[in-house]
């Protein structure tokens, strides 16, 4: 892939960004075979506090001082810790209604009213699966405090049999109210024989004691159950169920169509009940996007590259919310962790914090460059020589524009909403989304797309009702300028006075305009023409034309490319790289080059470049290349000779046939170990290929 | 009770099972030695634990009931058996004197149960009778269960075991001659209508209540002929049906529309014929049980439009799968579905790999595509030459025409025996789903992603995230491996992929698609891909 970056990048520093290392397992002393040393419970040895408080390294070369560093790990700490609270406040909000849906079909149904089925409420999760558990556990709580029953959680993992299924049922019903212990006491304490753990005798006692109404069995991935497992434990709960109110609930990512097909009829036939739907995943992405990116108090940003990858990860495969927080989390974490100037980020900042190792790098930035040309443009060679040269200078204004760079930032996020709410309202378009106009916007040509040509069209053929709820989302920075005052309070004086019961229309409004049908030369002409206006509709154009024209020019002010902002590379962070690395992760990909080009990842001893396969690769990689020639099906001798040829052709009359053999049959076991080759039933004397590269 | 007298005590709730009542309590009664087993046996849903639980408690004679479908193993039968026939004898509090309240096998059961019987103080039982309730379907049972189960009553005198059977014994199945048999036919027509109308009709507001005692027995009978019966569906089936119609029949006299033919009143055969469509869509609807049904809607607006049947909030038939996942499935479905031998036909890059022959050829696929639709079959008959000028002679051979399917499928071993005919009838039902090893499911995505990488050679390593999603799609029983489905039984859906723990993957290890092809058509239309575009016979 990106082969040549990589490779320049090690030889420019191999010493923290170690691409390759020899992986070293915790050796035990002990040979294989031995017998394992007896286990004692052992007391965790205390470990000695460290000295240092947080897991940052010092930057730039090792020379940022010990301040600078905790600067950036508390700035993260607090951004994050306020960043996670959003999160999880949508997130506890994003199911409710579904919530409250289930819990009242839950109280509300019971084996009489569905006449002997048991009531079963079928969630679809689509691919939001993490949504379901947090329902679950809400749904659980909810029931528990209003001491009706509980829920019991079901995995499929729980499920491998039908006893070790009813022993989980019991034992989680039982240590849901009960807690372990209690569960262990219910077991002894009870008069009669001791039951065994699967008998739903157990259960039956249980609830008679503790006078549940409802016990709620949840299958969280139904689909994942073995169907004949499902069945028997069906035919068993139905024919407890007079006994236990049970209630049931599955999961299904799929449909209920093939949920239903799954199941044998006559166990469809004990189940009856509702469906219920959890919206996707992408909703309550979306949201959480929106509260990070456009707060009213954002400090931090993340660029579209990275927003591309998040709602590429989200939208295409199987994504949990869970899973999108964390993918922001680590992106957090590596700005603060890896640049230096996060700490300008931190509120501790100030002037006396300065250090002339981040002035060398503030000084280095292409977005410093950008800004200093700029300033010469201006003429003003005395301000760059300052910031060129004097330090104190240079961090006094670095900490005023990175003030005004957010302050930027918040109001390209402002727009975006604007954007979006005032697009919303007026129905233009129907699919529109937040990460959609974000991703515009910070690559910078939002202004130059469909949705502002939209925006500003729909604009001008508002009447006065839409427009007042209109002027009602503009973003604050205009709405206090004095212009937008001033019409405002014109707008508003002008509807005062106006009495019709139509509201107000602009003569932009296809309402105003004549078309007039003429017939000219048997041709039909149509002919639009203005309609004429009333007095206060020509007043109320005027302000249309107003408005339309500040809020085109506030948003070209606003909607720069934030990549043009002088110290950008500190609140905005936008590579791809780490993040998409990450988590998707290539180990196939790696085999494949590693087994194909040795020296991408290994050091060539030679200083001459080398033929694609020669002697000095590894046995199996250079097994690997040969094996890349061949077609499905591999003579093995051919394959012998062919090794055997490499070895010959470079060390001539000196080459060891039988070390050669050895080193083939080793690769060839090492490749069979790799999955890439195994022995043919069809011929005797062929191994067959099985992975094909670049796939 | 007097035996005698319990038949006619009985036919009062449960009726026309009058033969099958006396002979019970005949058998069972107090006055004379009962037999030592007895079997009773018959379908489903035809009464028979009922009547037994019924007779018995008419009869007061001491007797303990137990449900083999509630117990898991064998062991857990002989226990509850023990536990139920000591409730039964009110010595639940001495169970520490029984074998510690536990049995692990017959002859200790044996040895309990007469410790049991005998130790009546004072006075030894004179008869107890235990029941057996399904015990055919009892899990785990040891094969000599049953004709161990059998000898009990010969071995402890004062014992009578009656077994509950739902299939038909075969002869001599307890390997003891000359036990009694008693069996519980499935209820014949008459039987079933008088049963439904022993109980009072389903009340309708609105209706006058002559109309019913006219009108349901009619109603009852039709229902019958026309569903029921022939489905062989029981009872509690018929009466949900009679339930759920019975207001939708009577709808045009709720409703006050006047009958056709100038008459004054509606009688059934002119409600029949209004509700002929009735029996049709609902009825057959009706005999399915679904678990989301539709709630009770208030029948107010009564009429049979087909517009109620989507009102319902039923759940969308199609799973929402993400792109990627759902692009995964469909190559899954392909190559599951087409024979390996045609894999050159359908998704070959034939001359070079290079990016814009690559494009040149998808651009004219889509457009012979397209093309082919629009060309009427006159046009289908010359489309063995290219309908587009191939440029600079180069072998394009994009269209798959008939005859070359044909001469692929005829060398094809699989579908030999559709070859032979004129055409390719539907080439994919004749096709079942077949394993694939992992690559060809990678390779045939790179061959069917609606939206390819600009370079492919920067994009190379998709594989690594299809391994991720197809473990999802593992977990979701969509796509299981091969192996787990042989020797979950080939036909049924569900079955596959038994042991969800395993993950061991063998490096040829093949996989299977575990759904049907109708919606994953559908779902491959949703991001762009079409199926028959690439499916056998898929594209004429």
């Amino acid at each position: 892939m990106d082969l040549d970056t990589e490779t320049q990048g090690v030889a420019k520093d191999g010493s923290n960004t170690q691409g390759v290392y020899i992986y070293r397992p915790v050796t035990s002393a002990k040979a294989h075979g031995e017998r394992p040393s007896k286990r004692r419970k052992v007391q965790p040895e205390i470990k000695e506090q460290k000295s240092e408080s947080h897991p940052f390294v010092p930057l730039l070369d090792g020379e940022e001082n010990e301040s600078s560093v905790e600067l950036r790990y508390n700035a993260y700490r607090l951004l994050w810790s306020t960043q996670e609270t959003k999160i999880q406040e949508i997130l506890d909000d994003v199911d409710s209604e579904v919530l409250e849906n289930v819990l009242s079909f839950v109280r509300s149904t019971s084996h009489l009213t569905y006449d002997g089925c048991i009531p079963t409420a079928l969630i679809t999760v689509g691919s939001n699966v993490s949504s379901l558990g947090r329902l679950l556990s809400k749904l659980n709580d909810q029931l528990a405090a209003s001491e009706e029953g509980g829920v019991v959680i079901l995995e499929s993992g729980d499920a491998p049999n039908l006893k070790a299924t009813l022993k989980n049922i019991i034992r989680a019903a039982v240590t849901n109210t009960e807690g372990n212990n209690g569960y262990q006491n219910f077991l002894t304490d009870r008069e009669g024989p001791r039951l065994l753990g699967y008998d739903l005798d157990l259960l039956g006692d249980y609830v008679k004691r503790k006078g549940i109404k409802k016990l709620v069995v949840a299958f969280r991935d139904s689909e994942a159950f073995d169907p004949n497992i499902l069945t028997d434990l069906l035919s068993l709960l139905s024919s407890w169920l007079d006994r236990i109110p049970f209630t049931l609930l599955f999961g299904i990512s799929t449909s209920v169509e093939l949920f239903e097909g799954r199941l044998p009829r006559s166990s469809v036939a004990l189940l009856r009940g509702r469906y219920f739907e959890i919206h996707g995943a992408s909703n309550c992405v979306d949201r959480m996007y929106e509260r990070l990116q456009a707060d009213q108090n954002g400090r931090f940003w993340l660029g579209r590259n990275i927003t591309g990858v998040l709602f590429e990860k989200s939208n295409d495969y199987f994504q949990t919310p869970e899973a999108f927080s964390r993918t922001v989390k680590y992106a957090y974490m590596t700005h603060f962790f890896a640049n230096p100037l996060a700490m300008l980020l931190s509120e501790e900042i100030s002037v006396n914090r300065q250090q002339g190792k981040v002035c060398e790098a503030i000084r280095n930035l292409p977005s410093f460059r950008r800004f200093c040309e700029h300033l010469l443009d201006d003429d003003s060679t005395e301000q760059v020589r300052s910031l060129l040269e004097n330090d104190e200078f240079l961090f006094q204004q670095s900490l005023k524009y990175i003030e005004i760079g957010q302050q930027r930032m918040r109001s390209i996020f402002h727009v975006v909403k604007t954007v979006y709410l005032c697009l919303k309202s007026m129905d233009i378009r129907k699919k529109l989304t937040i990460p959609d106009l974000s991703i515009r916007a910070l690559s910078g040509d939002l202004q130059d797309s469909t949705y502002m040509d939209d925006l500003l069209k729909g604009l001008k053929t508002l009447d006065s009702s839409k427009l007042k709820e209109v002027l009602a989302f503009m973003p604050q920075d205009l709405t206090d300028c004095p212009d937008f005052q001033e019409i405002k309070k014109d707008f508003e004086a002008l509807v005062q006075t106006y009495q019709g019961t139509e509201p107000l229309r602009s003569e932009y409004d296809s309402h105003n305009s004549i078309v007039a049908a003429t017939v000219v030369q048997q041709r039909v002409k149509l002919s639009k023409s203005k309609a004429r206006l009333p007095q206060q509709n020509i007043e109320y154009t005027k302000v249309i034309d107003r408005v339309y024209a500040l809020s085109e020019k506030y948003f070209v002010e606003t909607l720069v490319i934030p990549q043009d902002l002088f110290l950008h590379e500190a609140f905005l962070l936008d590579m791809k790289n780490p993040l998409k690395e990450i988590f998707s992760p290539r180990p196939r990909f790696a085999i494949e080059r590693a087994l194909a080009n040795p020296f991408d990842y290994l050091m060539s001893m030679s200083d001459r470049t080398e033929a694609r396969i020669s002697a000095r690769q590894p046995a199996t990689a250079i097994l690997y290349q040969l094996y890349l020639e061949s077609g499905a099906l591999v003579n093995v001798y051919d394959l012998w000779q062919a090794f055997y040829a490499v070895f010959e052709s470079e060390q001539g009359d000196a080459c060891d046939e039988r070390m050669t053999m050895t080193l083939f049959y080793r690769a060839v076991s090492e490749l069979k170990a790799l999955g890439m080759l195994k022995s043919s039933r069809k011929k005797v004397d062929h191994a067959s290929k099985s992975a094909w590269i670049g796939l | 009770m007097l035996p005698i007298e319990i038949p006619r005590a009985l036919s009062q709730n449960w009726p026309c099972r009058e033969l099958q009542t006396r002979q019970l309590a005949s058998l069972l009664g107090p006055l004379g030695p009962s037999p030592a087993t007895l079997v009773v046996h018959g379908i489903s849903a035809t009464c028979k634990s009922t009547i037994v639980r019924a007779v018995l408690s008419a009869l007061e004679v001491p007797h303990a009931i137990v449900r083999s479908t509630e117990c898991i193993t064998g062991r857990h039968l002989l226990t509850k058996i023990l536990w139920a026939t000591l409730e039964a004898l009110g010595k639940r509090d001495e169970w520490e004197n029984y074998g510690k309240g536990r049995c692990e096998h017959v002859s200790t059961l044996a040895v309990l149960l007469s410790e049991c019987l005998a130790s009546r103080s004072g006075k030894a039982i004179e008869k107890f009778v235990l029941v057996l309730d399904g015990i055919d379907k009892q899990r785990e049972a040891p094969q000599t269960l049953l004709s161990a189960l059998a000898r009990l009553g010969e071995i402890i005198p004062s014992l009578s075991i009656v077994l509950i059977l739902s299939a038909t014994p075969r002869p001599l199945f307890l390997q003891a001659a000359g036990v009694p048999h008693i069996s519980f036919p499935p209820y014949t027509r008459n039987e079933a209508i008088s049963i439904i109308l022993n109980s009072r009709p389903p009340t309708v507001t609105g209706l006058s209540a002559e109309v019913p005692p006219k009108i349901y027995p009619h109603f009852v009978s039709a229902i019958y002929d026309s569903l029921v019966g022939p489905t062989a569906s029981s009872i509690p089936t018929f009466r949900s049906i009679c339930e759920k119609l019975w207001p939708q029949f009577v709808s045009p006299i709720t409703n006050g529309e006047t009958p056709p033919g100038g008459s004054e009143e509606w009688d059934f055969s002119r409600l029949l014929l209004k509700n002929r469509g009735l029996f049709r869509h609902h009825g057959e609807a009706a005999l399915v049980h679904h678990i989301v049904t539709e709630e009770p809607t208030s029948f107010t607006n009564g009429s049979m439009s087909k517009s109620m049947l989507p009102a319902v909030s039923t759940p969308s038939p199609l799973p929402s799968l993400p792109y990627f996942p759902t692009l995964i499935l469909t190559s899954a479905y392909l190559a599951s579905h087409i024979p390996q031998r045609l894999d050159t036909i359908f998704f070959s890059k034939f001359s070079s790999s290079s990016l814009s022959a690559r494009n040149k050829r998808a651009h004219h696929r889509r457009r012979l595509k397209l093309l082919s639709k629009a060309q009427a079959e006159d046009a289908r008959t010359a489309s063995n030459d290219p309908s587009t000028p191939s440029k600079k002679g180069k072998r394009q051979k994009t269209r798959i025409t008939k005859s070359t399917l044909e001469s692929a499928f005829a060398t094809s071993s699989a579908t030999t025996s559709a070859a032979g005919a004129t055409g390719i009838t539907g080439p994919s039902t004749i096709l079942t789903a077949r394993p694939f090893p992992l690559e060809r499911l990678i390779a045939i995505y790179h061959a069917i992603d609606p939206n390819p990488p600009a370079n492919p050679i920067l994009q190379a390593a998709v594989s690594d995230a299809i391994y991720a999603e197809l473990a999802t799609l593992r977990r979701l029983r969509l796509v299981v491996p091969a192996a787990g489905r042989e020797s979950g039984g080939r036909m049924g859906l569900g079955s596959g992929g038994l042991n969800s723990g395993n993950t061991t993957s063998d490096a040829g290890e093949k996989w299977c698609v575990n759904v049907s092809g109708d919606w994953i058509g559908e779902m491959a239309k949703g991001i762009g891909v079409e199926v028959g575009e690439w499916l056998a016979g898929g594209l004429d």
